[in-house]
């Protein structure tokens, strides 16, 4: 309008520059317009994008998160037949702020040493007055008297559900399964062996499957809880063994403990017999020697003679027998009669080299083979073991083993002369069954049999027979080692059973840690009056539980043995 | 020129009504999702529930006090050896067959035969029509019911079913040809009275309305040798009739 057309005038220099100028400062602003612009959609055009993104494929508001999956706080602990052994729970907990409550103090401490009479009043009080921020009254409260607690209407009192482990079959097996510490982390047993496994969100979902069955480990216990307390002993430890898997069915330790309350347990009841105590368990050791004696030639035939004298004097020592043969007897006899003197002959031919192979073999030189954080060492003579230790051990004692390995030794010489590492796992396809190590060659194990069998249907462990299902086995009872001496009075008896003896499938290993004669046993403490009934009668409560079918007409080739035993003894 | 116009507002409508047709679809998707979500969550409650529940349960009925009941009240013990049985044959021979027949069948049956024996001479001109024994001594129709039970295994079963049904059939209604087996005896009453002279029908009575208590029994044969001998051979004989009959009707 009033510019000038440049036909009629000459703009003026700075004019000219001017319109430059501006044409320079238009362009910068229509590209920082279009900058400005291109941001806006660019960011309006991501929110767009978002929201029809979130339209089709996003979460609703009301979302649940967590809940589509049923993920314990931390694992389940079942037996082998699914029977959960522990559990995770809500349970309630009632705690106090006392920086927080705003009602009378006094009042409140007398109301809660009403309902939980665990503190007095004056307890409560000084903990109200204390100024610190935070008690707990009760851990897995009572829902009557939460409702109590809460009807108190006292803004201080918390009252919130935790996870809380439980052990629905309180003492059963609590040994074997443990328990978890105040913050859920195992301190014990499997609990704290499979601690990652129990506490991982990604394995915690399935439960984990042991291998033992909570009707034969209370069969067990109750067994031998019974003899423990007929016979005063201080301590008792059984397992019972599948021979071909390695599983751990049945492994008990008494005096037991309820997990669900592990404070109030003694460390002796604390002690695990099974696995963690070793114990010299005398005479059940022959087995391994005779069977060690027959694979390396020293034994040729159960009929084989030994001069067996009333005393032995060897190497400076005297061995006796509890009941001397004073004549020349058989393997058989031997066996049947629990001979020291016989034994000890035998192992001497063995060696020591020898024996100490295969007891290195069988793992009786270890610590025992389990997945359990509580494993004894085995005790032997060491450096100074000699011809002599070579007898004693070659009678169980000197050599000190947890009952675990000794269900170990006995699968192992039963399950054809294999070894497989004891398993407190299922086996299955998470716990496959190792290749064993052959340790006894498969005849060994055939003659054992025979042998074994003569034991309980002639010998010493007469008592431990359950007709039918054809126990075999072996007594032991060993004088307790006291201040550095053998006592004469104080025993540990023990018995390895191993039935069906016409095709091995179970062992059982049962002890008692200083049982005291009573009238039923004529004042004898010896394995054959104590503890060989406790295998009868727990025998015949789990073998039909195991399919063990018993069964009169049969038995492991008799023939093989008997006419090496004189009858006229008898 | 209208149609030139309207045409980005048609572009806009269609464009707005296909972006809502999609965000219905994707609501209605996600409605759905949350419905499910609903359902697995009710899902989840309820197998907590139920764990709690079963938590609860096993823990009362845990193992130890089931021992301790079983110590206090049940007392059970463990099986012996000699409570196992290795199959049903075993199981079988545990059992003996019941001797259930001591509710009078048989006290009927002992004084049966004496009446019988009074009525035999009547009974013998029966049997004579039949065709067998004219005029027998009791003595050998014994033997021979012996004989029969000796030859003539397969006569066992026939003859309860033949004797069985007199009582019943007598009264049951003619015209039913129920089964094969039921027409025999059937006819087995009715022939005699046909073939044979009426005046058996009086101690056909009295020997129906003697045997009508006992209906079953095999040892109607066998503690009467003389009417069921007559019945067996009448069988016999209308056993053949029978079907003749049957095609007949």
């Amino acid at each position: 309008m009033n510019a000038p057309s440049p036909a009629l005038v000459a703009p003026r220099p700075e004019r000219l520059r001017l319109v430059g100028q501006r044409r320079q400062i238009l362009a910068i602003m229509h590209q920082r317009l279009m900058f400005g612009m291109l941001v806006y959609a660019g960011v309006i055009a991501i929110i767009v994008l978002r929201i029809l993104w979130l339209a089709a494929f996003g979460d609703h508001a009301g979302r649940k998160e967590g809940l589509t999956q049923l993920i314990p706080d931390r694992g389940d602990i079942v037996d082998r037949d699914g029977e959960p052994l522990a559990r995770t729970i809500d349970a309630w907990t009632i705690a106090i702020h006392p920086t927080k409550v705003i009602g009378d103090k006094l009042a409140l401490a007398q109301k809660l040493a009403q309902l939980m009479p665990e503190h007095t009043a004056d307890q409560y009080f000084a903990m109200l007055r204390s100024g610190k921020p935070f008690f707990y009254l009760r851990r897995r409260a009572s829902p009557a008297l939460v409702e109590a607690v809460n009807a108190l209407g006292e803004p201080g009192l918390a009252i919130q559900r935790e996870p809380d482990r439980l052990y629905p079959q309180t003492s059963l097996a609590a040994h074997v399964l443990g328990f978890t510490d105040i913050d859920g982390h195992g301190a014990e047993g499997v609990e704290l062996a499979f601690d990652k496994y129990l506490s991982d969100p990604a394995t915690r979902g399935q439960p984990l499957a042991l291998s033992i069955s909570s009707k034969i480990q209370q069969a067990l216990e109750h067994e031998l809880g019974d003899a423990m307390s007929e016979f005063s002993a201080i301590g008792a430890a059984g397992v019972v063994m599948d021979v071909h898997t390695g599983e751990v069915l049945a492994m008990t330790s008494l005096p037991g403990l309820n997990p669900n309350a592990p404070g109030q347990a003694t460390p002796e009841q604390h002690f695990n017999r099974a696995t963690l105590g070793v114990f010299e368990l005398g005479s059940t050791f022959k087995p391994f020697t005779v069977a060690m004696a027959m694979d390396s030639g020293v034994i040729k035939s159960v009929g084989q003679v030994y001069n067996c004298p009333h005393e032995l004097h060897v190497y400076g020592h005297v061995v006796h027998d509890t009941h001397p043969f004073g004549r020349a007897c058989t393997v058989s006899e031997i066996m049947m009669e629990s001979s020291n003197i016989g034994t000890a002959q035998i192992a001497d031919q063995v060696g020591t080299q020898r024996q100490k192979a295969f007891l290195k073999k069988m793992g009786f030189l270890d610590r025992v083979e389990i997945e359990l954080k509580e494993r004894g060492r085995a005790l032997n003579p060491g450096s100074r073991w000699g011809p002599f230790e070579t007898m004693t051990i070659g009678f169980g004692q000197g050599i000190a083993v947890a009952p675990l390995q000794l269900a170990m030794g006995y699968a192992t010489l039963f399950d054809n002369g294999v070894y497989h590492p004891p398993t407190i796992l299922k086996r299955g396809p998470n716990n496959p069954l190792p290749p064993g190590r052959r340790i006894f060659s498969e005849e060994t194990s055939e003659k054992m049999r025979a042998l074994l069998r003569l034991v309980v249907m002639k010998g010493t462990g007469k008592k431990a027979d359950a007709p039918g299902y054809r126990i075999g086995g072996k007594t032991g009872t060993a004088q307790k080692l006291i201040n550095g001496h053998y006592s004469q009075t104080i025993n540990i008896t023990s018995f390895a059973g191993v039935f069906p003896m016409d095709d091995p499938r179970y062992v059982i290993v049962v002890m008692l840690d200083e049982p005291k004669a009573t009238k039923d046993t004529f004042g004898f403490t010896t394995a054959g009056w104590n503890v060989a009934p406790v295998v009868s009668r727990t025998v015949s409560r789990i073998a039909p539980m195991l399919g063990v079918t018993p069964d009169l007409n049969r038995e492991p080739n008799m023939g093989e043995v008997l006419p090496f035993v004189h009858e006229t003894k008898e | 020129m209208s149609v030139r116009n309207f045409g980005s507002l048609f572009m806009v409508a269609s464009c707005a009504g296909a972006a809502l047709g999609c965000y219905l679809v994707s609501l209605r998707v996600a409605s759905e999702r949350a419905a499910l979500e609903d359902v697995e969550t009710k899902i989840v409650l309820a197998q907590r529930d139920m764990r709690t529940i079963q938590t609860e349960i096993g823990t009362r009925a845990r193992l130890s006090q089931l021992e301790r009941w079983n110590a206090k009240v049940l007392a059970l013990s463990a099986p012996q050896a000699d409570q196992f049985l290795k199959g049903s044959f075993e199981l079988a021979r545990l059992t003996r067959p019941q001797q259930k027949v001591d509710f009078g069948a048989p006290v009927v049956l002992a004084s049966a035969p004496a009446p019988e024996r009074h009525a035999a001479p009547i009974g013998q001109a029966e049997t004579d029509d039949a065709g067998v024994p004219a005029a027998v001594d009791p003595r050998e129709l014994m033997h021979e019911a012996s004989l029969k039970t000796d030859t003539g295994t397969r006569e066992v079963p026939s003859k309860p079913a033949a004797t069985a049904p007199v009582g019943a059939v007598g009264f049951k209604s003619t015209e039913k040809p129920v089964t094969a087996a039921k027409p025999a005896p059937k006819k087995a009453v009715d022939k005699p009275g046909l073939a044979a002279a009426h005046q058996t029908k009086t101690v056909d009575k009295r020997v129906l309305a003697e045997a009508q208590p006992v209906t079953r029994p095999v040892r109607l044969a066998k503690a009467d040798p003389l009417a069921p001998l007559a019945d067996r051979q009448s069988l016999k004989s209308v056993s053949k009739t029978s079907k003749d009959m049957h095609t007949g009707r």
